[in-house]
């Protein structure tokens, strides 16, 4: 059985990757894929840790589990308004370029 | 440990391929191999309901999903791909030999497979069900939040993407008249007077 600190220094390098690319991409649409690995690698980290408590005995130990199918959800809801803002930003504008949209600000 | 390693090395190259790579195509392609990797991860961790939860859900819903918008998005921008004359005897080749393999595996080393008690006493108390139980007493109040959360994403990408045909001046003209409070749900209004302007 593989420690619980390997899961969750993969999840870091995960996250730290998907900030990486939010931070660096330009078009909209691979900033969206950034966010999505960043919340994969929180579940990583959270079904590591549910693993971790399961095999210690906890008395609620299948939480960490729950709360990714929740954040899974959360995930397809974001996508599908965000990718809804994408499709009707890119009918006025003809780009997903961020640096392009600064006018949005109030 | 060594499955462990393995998976993290592809899993860490489909992350950097998601950050580096120009095509979003091919960026979203590459998050689509970390996100099956991550799915075998979590049959490692024990957690199966949610392996298959992630290939279905997160595989097979969002990114079909991200494909497509990139796809609707990024006609214009497309680069001619270049022609490669190897490619395509060599996916050949390699389809032929993934359907031989399987074969060969399939007649030369028969499994039979477990009798209906075995599976049933497996899936006794299984993985789903204790999530289950997770959700509908521990989570219950996010599980109920996590509907109406759905309920207006539906209505709020339903309501972003569909605009006015132009094809159709008397909708067009009956919401201008009457201010466009009366006849539409909301959201629609504001896109009405916004196509009439960008007309």
């Amino acid at each position: 059985m593989v420690a619980t600190e390997y899961y969750v220094a993969l999840s870091a390098v995960l996250f730290g990757l998907g900030a990486v690319g939010f931070i660096t991409r330009r078009s909209a649409i691979l900033m969206f894929l950034s966010v999505e690995l960043m919340l994969n690698a929180a579940n990583l980290a959270m079904i590591a840790y549910a693993r971790q408590w399961t095999t210690a005995g906890g008395s609620q130990a299948l939480q960490g589990q729950g709360a990714v199918f929740i954040i899974l959800a959360v995930a397809a809801a974001e996508v599908a308004v965000g990718l809804g803002i994408l499709v009707a930003i890119f009918r006025n504008r003809a780009s997903t370029d961020v640096d392009l949209l600064s006018e949005v600000r109030a | 440990m060594l499955t462990f390693l393995i998976l993290a090395a592809v899993m860490v190259a489909g992350a950097i391929g998601v950050i580096t790579l120009r095509q979003p195509i091919h960026a979203a392609l590459a998050l689509v191999g970390t996100l099956l990797t991550l799915a075998v991860t979590y049959i490692t961790l024990e957690a199966h309901f949610l392996a298959a939860i992630q290939v279905i859900v997160y595989a097979g819903a969002i990114m079909v999903l991200f494909l497509f918008v990139i796809m609707l998005l990024n006609v214009e921008r497309q680069r001619p791909t270049p022609r490669w004359t190897w490619f395509k005897p060599t996916a050949t080749a390699i389809g032929l030999l993934g359907a031989v393999a399987i074969a060969f595996v399939l007649f030369t080393d028969r499994q039979p497979l477990p009798g209906a008690d075995t599976i049933s006493g497996v899936l006794q108390g299984g993985n789903a069900e204790q999530i289950g139980t997770v959700l509908f007493s521990d989570y219950l109040l996010a599980f109920h939040l996590v509907g109406v959360l759905l309920l207006t994403g539906i209505i709020g990408a339903v309501s972003l993407v569909q605009r006015a045909t132009p094809a159709d001046p008397a909708r067009g003209a009956v919401t201008a008249r009457h201010g466009g409070t009366q006849h539409d749900g909301d959201g629609q209004p504001e896109i009405v007077e916004r196509e009439k302007v960008s007309a």
